[in-house]
């Protein structure tokens, strides 16, 4: 086997340490030649390697130089410019870990020797790899229609993708269409986006978006490039592109239920919209309400509804299934149980709210219309909002929230505004409003007359009680001395924690929660909008605690890997360092797909052998050094690649 | 096993497995700063510390090492996500083995390099190239005589 070694004399950097001519003579036996050239990596030094190898066509390269990780890639196209296969290349690092770390031109010249021997030896082991190629979709299935996935949709629409959009519940926008202002603008929620929702369902590239409300993902197969997703969707019973949105379907329904769109601080009827401006424009029908679905020969809503064949009985579950090349994951978070501290009151006192419960009550088309009311009736005239709520606190959560303390200044500033006699006390633990606008209004807080701050060391020194016909917080000063003060609507403002649904849709997607309940991202830095499966990314507060400008940019990073990854008309690229099963000597133990970091090993039931996806697989090698029956080989460091290496070196 | 006699001292021979995506790279981040450092260790890059297979290091012991070396990336760092703990959960394993063989632990030593830590690198082979010099050559008392893997 003809091995042909190039030596980089890379100016001086490595010939003023290491002597070419003594190693080409030491190794003269061992390999077809050595050439030395100045600067191998420089245009000049790459075209007289591709005529030289043309020219003398070897079987294996060896190209002694600097760091392969600066090079090598450069050098393997040098390998496919001569018509060779760039996996039969080896490089020696003689730069950084030889020649600028061995003062001794002695030593380094005998270090270097050994280096090129073992990388000679490993060079002969290694065999031309292809890259493959596969079909991919370029459709999209994006879970969540808040507005990191609505932005994401939206995006992806626009660049011609087919987008699936699978909503949960039977109204689009998520979480901010609940809020009557928004941090840090006081801008109005549903305003802000209503514009993103037209553009969603009726826009000029509404075409590419299929919007699925009231279904969820049952079940998902396949991988990167090629999922199948199963969606359940329950029945709407009315039919959303028929419905003209009048509702009068909703005044005649004689029964009704707690409302779980302003958290059962009111009733709604079976046949209800969420809320008023929810959109789609159409109302649902929940069967579990109806007296329809109780047995009575009710058809109050049809009867009244002015358009035919738009209220619908005779509607069940639908079973879809879609094709998609990417998933987006972007189903929000949740708020952190205030049943974890009792002595708080939530629920058990009137008048503690949680933050979520406030934002309905602050707005005009909540439950009170936007009127503030103590739980006797008039306008509270003291209000208390405890910030840090499970917040920074090592026994609940000890994460900041960051979202908590802003919502709290808008809370300070629309209670302000409500009720110009209330006093305002802000209980919290500490404050953060990060941001370039966010402290205007926690400004607007400090200098609001009648409100106050009051710091507390321990949420467990907070206790709310109830007094006469009023509550108070109990608290401990900065004396330690313990202290109170009356309120009568008290806003508890909880930990911000991974969505109810994680561990569910995380099962199913194979994509795992973190310590904190959150989708667990690629890397927190550089990839935060991936998930550890390749494939399918993560978007907005499913992934930590954010506000909506994070979560609409991650949702629009999403899309970004989508476009990029999945290119409408292009094949994936499968890199071919990745693993294989040795079938025959396969155990079927599955030691691999334990270890498998990116789940990319899976099992045949028929034969009992273990497969490796090599689209999923990284190449790391954990399963080939786990495979206890020694069935997989890693593509480019195979044992015998790497034995040799080491036989060379260490002789 | 490097013959040591009165003209010669003895130089230990190190295999090193490095991780391409940090201790490699600080091990570049070494050179590129110009430190030096003893020219005993002599590396075998692999793509994860995960690949170092607990008989690569058993083979080059048999090989002639003296000392063999593992470097991953830290906690929480590895590009592979886990890879780094697989080694050192093999690592451990390994250490209480090798002295069935009669290797002293300190011949075989396991650490985290980041890509940006050239002088620990650069400490961690000197203390390495130190240590096994003081053990004295490594003797396999005829395990050597074992068939490769």
């Amino acid at each position: 086997m003809k091995v042909g070694v190039y030596f980089c004399n890379c100016g001086s950097n490595i010939s003023e340490r290491i002597d070419a001519q003594k190693i080409a003579s030491e190794l003269s036996g061992e390999i077809a030649w050595m050439e030395a050239v100045d600067f191998a990596c420089s245009e000049e030094g790459q075209e007289s390697l591709v005529r030289h190898l043309a020219e003398h066509r070897p079987d294996r390269v060896v190209v002694a130089a600097c760091s392969p990780r600066e090079h090598e890639a450069t050098f393997q196209r040098v390998l496919e410019r001569a018509g060779m296969n760039p996996w039969l290349l080896q490089m020696v690092n003689i730069r950084e870990q030889v020649a600028w770390v061995t003062p001794d031109p002695e030593l380094a010249t005998r270090k270097a020797a050994r280096w090129i021997r073992g990388a000679s030896a490993r060079v002969r082991r290694h065999e031309p790899l292809e890259t493959r190629e596969v079909e991919a979709s370029g459709n999209v299935l994006i879970i969540g229609a808040g507005p990191a996935g609505l932005k994401a949709a939206l995006l992806l629409a626009e660049a011609g993708r087919k987008v699936v959009l699978v909503e949960k519940t039977p109204v689009l926008g998520g979480m901010p269409v609940r809020y009557e202002d928004l941090f840090p603008n006081m801008e109005c929620g549903p305003c802000m986006l209503e514009p993103v929702l037209g553009e969603v369902m009726h826009g000029p590239h509404a075409s590419n978006l299929e919007i699925l409300t009231l279904a969820e993902v049952t079940e998902v197969t396949g991988y990167y490039g090629n999922f199948t997703a199963k969606i359940r969707q329950a029945p709407r019973h009315v039919d959303v592109e028929k419905c003209i949105g009048c509702g009068e379907c909703i005044a005649p329904c004689p029964a009704s239920s707690p409302n779980e769109f302003n958290y059962g601080l009111d009733e709604r009827k079976a046949m209800s919209l969420a809320f008023a401006g929810a959109l789609p424009n159409a109302p649902f029908l929940d069967e579990a309400a109806c007296v329809r679905w109780k047995g009575e020969d009710c058809q109050a809503c049809l009867d009244a509804c002015p358009v035919e064949d738009t209220v619908l009985f005779h509607c069940g579950v639908k079973h879809l299934k879609r094709n998609a090349g990417a998933i987006i994951v972007a189903i929000g978070s949740a708020l952190y149980s205030c049943a974890e501290f009792s002595a708080l009151g939530h629920r058990a006192i009137p008048g503690v709210y949680t933050s979520l419960e406030f934002e309905r009550l602050l707005a005009s088309n909540g439950p009170t219309a936007g009127e503030l009311r103590a739980p006797g009736g008039g306008p509270p005239s003291r209000v208390a909002i405890i910030h840090c709520v499970g917040s920074l606190d090592e026994k609940h959560r000890p994460y900041c929230s960051g979202v908590c303390c802003q919502y709290a200044f808008k809370f300070n500033h629309l209670v302000r505004k409500k009720l110009p006699e209330a006093a305002i006390v802000h209980f919290y633990k500490e404050l953060c409003v990060p941001g370039k606008e966010e402290f205007a209004l926690y400004e607007h807080a400090r200098q609001t007359a009648g409100a106050t701050f009051v710091r507390y060391t321990s949420l467990a020194d907070l206790r709310v009680v109830t007094e006469d016909d009023s509550k108070a917080v109990i608290y401990r000063d900065a004396a330690g001395a313990e202290a109170r003060i009356s309120a009568d609507v008290i806003v508890l403002c909880p930990a911000v924690v991974g969505p109810a649904d994680a561990a569910q849709l995380g099962a199913t997607l194979d994509i795992s929660p973190d310590r904190f309940g959150f989708f667990e991202e690629l890397h927190s830095r550089l990839d935060s909008a991936q998930s550890k499966m390749k494939g399918i990314y993560l978007a907005g507060a499913c992934q930590a605690p954010m506000d909506i400008q994070k979560s609409i940019n991650q949702g629009l990073a999403a899309a970004g890997y989508v476009l990029s990854g999945l290119v409408e008309g292009k094949r994936l690229r499968i890199d071919p360092i990745t693993a294989s099963v040795d079938e025959p000597r396969c155990s079927g133990c599955r030691t691999c797909g334990a270890v498998c970091p990116y789940k990319a090993i899976g099992f045949l039931p028929d034969s009992r052998r273990a497969t490796v996806n090599a689209l999923l697989c990284q190449g790391c090698g954990t399963c080939v050094a786990a495979c206890p029956a020694g069935a997989i080989q890693g593509a480019h460091f195979a044992n015998a690649q790497i034995y040799a290496e080491m036989e060379a070196l260490l002789q | 096993m490097t013959p040591s006699t009165a003209s010669e001292p003895f130089e230990p021979k190190i295999a090193g497995f490095l991780c391409n995506w940090c201790s490699y790279a600080g091990a570049d981040k070494a050179g590129a700063s110009q430190t030096p450092y003893p020219p005993n260790l002599h590396v075998i890059r692999v793509m994860c510390s995960g690949r170092v297979d607990p008989q690569f290091l058993l083979q080059a012991f048999r090989l002639g090492a003296d000392g063999v070396l593992v470097l991953a990336c830290h906690a929480g760092d590895c590009h592979y996500k886990e890879g780094n703990y697989r080694a050192t959960q093999r690592h451990r394993m390994l250490r209480r083995m090798l002295a069935q063989f009669g290797i002293e632990e300190q011949r075989c030593r396991f650490d985290y390099v980041s890509a940006a830590e050239g002088e620990k690198f650069v400490r961690l082979v000197t203390e390495m190239v130190e240590t096994v010099r003081a053990l004295g050559p490594l003797s396999l008392r005829g395990f050597e005589s074992l068939p490769a893997a």
